[in-house]
């Protein structure tokens, strides 16, 4: 009977790769194998159906040669007419058993497994959510996104097609020598006879082909990463004429390729063949001895049938079984970086007590802070300060001495190692992180636009908001004018990352945003690049607006920034070493003194 | 059609190994096709005919037949599978090749995941094709013929009415292949979706948090997902259907073959042997039947995938260089913009240019964003081709020049500069591989480069770019500087070169562009005056045209566009960090310890398939 869903003997890498995977022993040893079952157990009442649906498709399958045999032997040899009729009922029922038990089975594997694999994808986000800024800055952002995207994908062929696979293969092949040994162990024994030496030759090619296509993989990817940084830098190779230097390069990197893929080539031309041929040996084997047997009278001719029609149930379970090792070993490679993700603890929890944070006016503290991003270099040095609500505080300092920093410690990107950082009094890290985003809104450096429209952009802040609410903030941070002249205005697409809008237009809209969530505390990092100077003058304007009513930290860059704040801060080497308002500085006469006298040298030669 | 020709045309440069694929695989078939026979012959003459003795030789015919198949089923691979593998190289490094040559603007239009997906799974999917899917397709159409023509001459009655069901079979299989085709398309599109919204979380993540949005997120994430598994589940419920029918057809098939083959060889008028070796036919026609339905659909993938290819393959290359291009062994550096026009579609970017840069002047390009300065210094290396008039560098005009020897002469650093994943060594030398470790090094040290490159665990042999060392914008903006350098090129273009660079770093680059366009004819594009005041002369743009020229001072005394641009900037231009920079000298230490970060805008992770 022709088993539902077998493929080629003869398919190559084409097919192959598709289905199911390798020996049970291997099964045991990987742990995350019992762990990824754990996801499945919600589903256990399907995936028990679907594993009933299989032995009941395994049965029916192996159930044919031996129908055969008593239909042979039992009814056209015997002459009995009555038998034949009654098996080949018996035989449309089964068949039909096969064809419905297959419906359940594939269905109810794929729902399981595909669940499963919802599940997984669904897991990893939220725990990545839960993660903290720190993890992002230490592992590269692709890496990420291929753990939710390439490595659940690898994952879905095994759970629905593998798991088919392996077990109806599996017990198919044990089946078939169940049905052997007990249609006549004699024969049984002879034909298995050839067992050890495809067995033999089926570990051989298996761990041969396994290392072969890992090493095709690896290759295939070298490929596609000189493509894709060549297209990348296309520019660059052309400006320096580069091109052909690049062509030989390539023409190098592709022909590797070529040929570990060949060696894949090799080890299935030769193993699928020769497995053809041992198949042909058993059946040989099954006519002489079966043949001599029956000669004999020892054996009816039915079952000698039977055996001829054993062999394929056989030999194709095996080398479907030893084909798809390698998708086993790709998908478990892609597993094991899935639980890497999961298991790495998210250190920027709430605490278990944590509260929601009241409303507040917005004075904020540092107190006694010391804090560094590795253990012994510590950035911020027992930094005490007091910010009152409603007040603009502009932090200054050359690169490195700490300004970035601090401002994080205030938005709660980090905890600090030692001290307390507290609003209204509350310490950060006894209220939920949750409620303090809500009164506490951080502009980084650069302007990050999601893909969409303006109007959502800028309601990210707030979705319930209101179009002429978006408006209104817009007008405020100046935006509105450009917005207004764009073919689309407020529904203008955005592409991923801000394309499209210039800088300068991408940083008003996200003061636009923050404006909208309307907090209590405000803090910026001032961005460093450098716009035209239009754009320069809509932007301060726009923080000035943006700092009206609130309490504004502002990691400043540019002096006017600086003159308009009500407090300065003068940070060095990770302590604050002035402050005061920018008169009050001036006529104190230390760093900040001096460096208004450079700039007024500067200045000028500018 | 066409492409089907087309792609089957590859094939030809491989003719020898075709050929022979071709006959040892029908050869394969034809020794398959006798196995049924033998096996018959060996149970009605040897066992039931009490011919006994005669079953050795059947036996050892079986395996004769079964070795010379290995051996044939062995070439047969290895013959298709070397051609398909050759044609799979051939057609990449032909892609490959003919998009190098293409200019700029061409890269401006095409997106990378387009080409990527060009370049990788397309050409698999044509291989596929070739390597297996013509072969199978060819064996496996004959094989029904030969196995319907042998079971006729077995028994013409039995063979019609068991081939009945054959009909039926390559319906039901088209009927599937068509349902599961735009489910398959679903899903595909759903898992992108997917993608792009992972994507996007991972790189917006910091305003994800800020805004506290990570229910919405999950929430919005969650959703795309689900219809994944919606999906899926739908074309799991499509193959559910179809398969086991598809498997089903041939048993009933067989259970008439028992019932009614069966009476026959109980009324003596077909032996048992017969009956064994028409249900071994029979099951032997279920696999390739089966398989044509998946083998179609290899070959539309394929024939979608070969048109795609040739769409790249059959442009014409827009920018070519002259046959008789001529070649510029030395440079003077003097540039002539001759009533220049250029429009990028209907986009008219520069009117009517004309400016002439004598050789060894510093020029500025000033402008708002759009108004053409990055166009027009982009025409000298010949980036772009004008629409309208020249442009000239020493008299020639660019496009009689051999490109290779004009570019050698041009050295160009860019915004936010791209570097290949090889060595700071290597990188350096891009424009000139025959640079002296002592060259790179001094073109390191003038572009400020040399200190921070020397305090790299790895030095010079420091691998960066994608897969190596993630530098950051001030760094990677000085090893440009040395890039253009170490080719002591006559012109320099200078693009941006310090924007995206905090202004102490740039103070310091700065101070390295002075010595560096001594002597050499420069290009600056800039917004800073500080860099502005590099130049000897500013020429400002707006709208595609010259609206004025002249010294700083000058402009700013006239009080035009010039003035109201950077006229009361000084208030605000002045940044705090280049006074910190100033103060500190060079004793200012390493940058903030800020996690690393990829810029707005770049490729996402690699698009082939791995």
């Amino acid at each position: 009977m022709a088993a539902a869903g077998s493929t080629s003997r003869d398919g190559g890498s084409a097919v192959a790769e598709l289905r199911g995977w390798d020996a049970f022993l291997h099964l045991a040893r990987e742990l995350r194998l019992a762990r990824l079952a754990r996801f499945a157990a919600p589903y256990w009442q399907r995936a028990l159906l679907s594993v009933v649906a299989m032995v009941v498709v395994v049965l029916s399958g192996l159930a044919v040669p031996y129908l055969l045999k008593i239909a042979i032997d039992e009814g056209i040899q015997a002459g009995d007419l009555h038998t034949l009729d009654l098996v080949v009922i018996g035989f449309v029922v089964v068949a039909a058993l096969n064809l419905g038990a297959s419906y359940v089975q594939t269905y109810l594997t794929s729902w399981v497994g595909e669940h499963v694999v919802l599940d997984l994808r669904r897991a990893l986000f939220a725990h990545i959510q839960k993660l903290s800024m720190d993890f992002f800055s230490r592992q590269k952002t692709g890496w990420i996104v291929s753990r939710l995207t390439n490595d659940i994908d690898a994952l879905s062929e095994l759970v629905t097609e593998g798991v088919t696979s392996l077990v109806t293969n599996g017990l198919t092949l044990a089946g078939a020598i169940v049905f052997l040994f007990v249609l006549d162990w004699r024969l049984a024994l002879a034909t298995l006879s050839i067992m050890p030496v495809v067995v033999a030759a089926t570990l051989v090619f298996r761990a041969r082909s396994a290392r072969a296509y890992a090493l095709v993989r690896d290759r295939l990817a070298a490929v596609s990463a000189h493509l894709q940084e060549s297209i990348s830098g296309v520019r660059v190779l052309k400006a320096f004429r580069r091109e052909a230097a690049d062509r030989a390069a390539f023409a190098r990197v592709n022909a590797e390729y070529r040929d570990v893929n060949m060696r894949t080539v090799v080890q299935s031309g030769v193993y699928f063949p020769f497995v053809e041929f041992m198949s042909a040996v058993g059946t040989v084997i099954v006519l002489w001895y079966g043949g001599s047997l029956v000669s004999g009278g020892q054996l009816r001719i039915g079952v000698l049938v039977a055996f001829i029609a054993y062999l394929s149930s056989f030999f194709d379970p095996l080398q479907q079984l030893s084909q798809l090792y390698n998708t086993f070993q790709a998908s478990m490679a892609a597993v094991q970086k899935i639980f890497t993700v999961l298991d790495t603890e998210p250190d920027m929890l709430d605490a278990p007590d944590a509260v929601p944070l009241p409303p507040v006016a917005g004075d904020l503290e540092l107190r006694h802070v010391t804090f560094g991003y590795s253990e012994d270099e510590p950035v911020l040095r027992d930094v005490s300060f007091a910010v009152p609500a409603g007040r603009t505080i502009a932090l200054v300092g050359a690169t490195g001495a700490g300004k970035s920093t601090l401002v994080k410690l205030l938005a709660r990107f980090y905890d600090p190692e030692e001290g307390a950082v507290l609003i209204d009094g509350h310490d950060l890290r006894t209220v939920t992180g949750r409620s303090l985003r809500k009164q506490l809104a951080v502009v980084p450096q650069e302007p990050f636009l999601f893909s969409g429209s303006l109007l959502d952009n800028i309601r990210f802040a707030r979705p319930s908001a209101r179009r002429d609410e978006v408006e209104r903030v817009a007008r405020v941070v100046g935006a509105h004018e450009f917005i207004s002249a764009l073919p689309d205005g407020y529904d203008t697409e955005v592409q991923e990352g801000g394309g499209g809008l210039s800088t300068g237009q991408r940083q008003l809209v996200s003061f636009a945003r923050a404006l909208l969530a309307d907090p209590k505390v405000l803090i910026l990092d001032e961005a460093t690049s450098s716009v035209d100077a239009e754009s320069e003058r809509h932007i301060e304007a726009a923080m000035e607006a943006l700092f009206r009513d609130r309490t504004a930290v502002i990691v400043a860059h540019r002096l006017s920034t600086v003159r308009h704040a009500d407090e300065i801060l003068v940070v060095d080497a990770g302590r604050i070493v002035e402050r005061g308002s920018h008169d009050e500085l001036l006529a104190h006469g230390g760093r900040y003194a001096e460096l208004y006298r450079e700039w007024q040298a500067t200045g000028r030669t500018l | 059609m066409r492409t089907f020709w087309r792609i089957t045309k590859l094939l030809g440069d491989y003719k020898r190994l075709t050929v022979a694929g071709f006959a040892l695989a029908f050869a394969q078939m034809g020794l398959s096709l006798l196995v049924p026979r033998v096996t018959q012959l060996a149970i009605d003459r040897a066992l039931l005919g009490g011919d006994s003795h005669m079953l050795v030789w059947y036996g050892l015919g079986l395996i004769g037949v079964g070795a010379v198949r290995f051996a044939v089923g062995v070439g047969r691979r290895l013959t298709t599978g070397k051609a398909s593998l050759g044609i799979e190289y051939d057609l990449r490094q032909r892609l490959w090749s003919h998009l190098l040559r293409q200019p700029f603007a061409y890269f401006d239009r095409w997106p990378t995941g387009q080409l990527m997906s060009r370049l990788m799974s397309d050409i698999t999917n044509v291989r596929m094709f070739l390597g297996y899917g013509m072969v199978f397709f060819a064996v496996n159409v004959v094989m029904i013929l030969a196995i319907a023509v042998i079971l006729l001459a077995l028994d013409w009655r039995l063979a019609l009415l068991s081939l009945a069901f054959l009909p039926a079979l390559l319906l039901v299989t088209w009927r599937f292949s068509r349902r599961l085709r735009p489910i398959l398309r679903d899903v595909q599109q759903r898992i992108a979706d997917v993608t792009a919204a992972a994507e996007e979380n991972v790189v917006g993540s910091r305003i994800v948090r800020i805004f506290a949005r990570e229910d919405d997120e999950m929430a919005k994430f969650s959703d795309r997902s689900t219809r994944v598994f919606e999906a899926s589940v739908a074309a799991a419920r499509t193959r559910a259907v179809y398969v086991p029918l598809i498997a089903f057809l041939p048993n009933l098939a067989v259970a008439f073959l028992l019932w009614y083959g069966g009476r026959q060889v109980v009324q003596g008028s077909l032996t048992l042997g017969e009956l064994v070796a028409f249900y071994t036919y029979l099951m032997m026609l279920v696999y390739p039947a089966q398989v044509i339905g998946w083998l179609t659909g290899l070959a539309q993938r394929a024939m979608a995938s070969g048109e795609r290819i040739y769409e790249l393959l059959d442009a014409p290359i827009e920018m070519e260089e002259r046959p008789d291009a001529a070649p510029l062994p030395q440079a003077a550096g003097a540039v002539t913009f001759d009533r220049v026009s250029f429009a990028y579609g209907d986009r008219r970017v520069l009117e009517d240019v004309s400016l002439e840069v004598p050789a060894g002047r510093t020029v500025a390009l000033v402008g708002h964003t759009g108004c053409g300065k990055t166009t027009l210094a982009n025409l000298v290396p010949r980036f772009y081709d004008v629409s309208g008039g020249r442009v000239l560098v020493d008299g020639h005009d660019v496009r009689d020049l051999k490109l290779a020897d004009l570019r050698r002469h041009i050295g160009v650093v860019t915004q936010d500069p791209f570097l290949f994943s090889a060595s700071i060594a290597e990188n350096i030398r891009a424009g000139r591989p025959e640079a002296s470790a002592g060259e790179v090094r001094a073109a390191a040290r003038i572009a400020q480069a040399d200190e921070f490159i020397a305090a790299l665990p790895d030095g010079y042999d420091t691998v960066v770019g994608e897969r190596g060392l993630t530098l950051s914008g001030g760094q990677r903006q000085r090893l440009a500087i040395a890039r253009a350098l170490v080719m002591d090129p006559r012109i320099l273009i200078l693009d941006d070169a310090t924007s995206s660079v905090d202004v102490e770093t740039e103070s310091r680059i700065r101070a390295a562009l002075a010595d560096v366009t001594e002597g050499r004819t420069t290009f600056i594009v800039a917004h800073r005056p500080s860099t502005i005041s590099l130049a000897d002369e500013v020429v400002v743009l707006d709208h595609g045209r010259i609206v004025a020229r002249g010294t700083h001072d000058e402009l700013l005394a006239a009080g035009g566009h010039y003035a109201h641009m950077f006229g009361d900037a000084e208030a605000r231009r002045c940044d705090l960090d280049a006074v910190f920079a100033q103060e500190s000298g060079a004793a200012a230490g390493g940058e903030e310890p800020a996690p690393a970060r990829r810029p707005a805008g770049r490729p996402a992770a690699a698009g082939g398939p791995a």
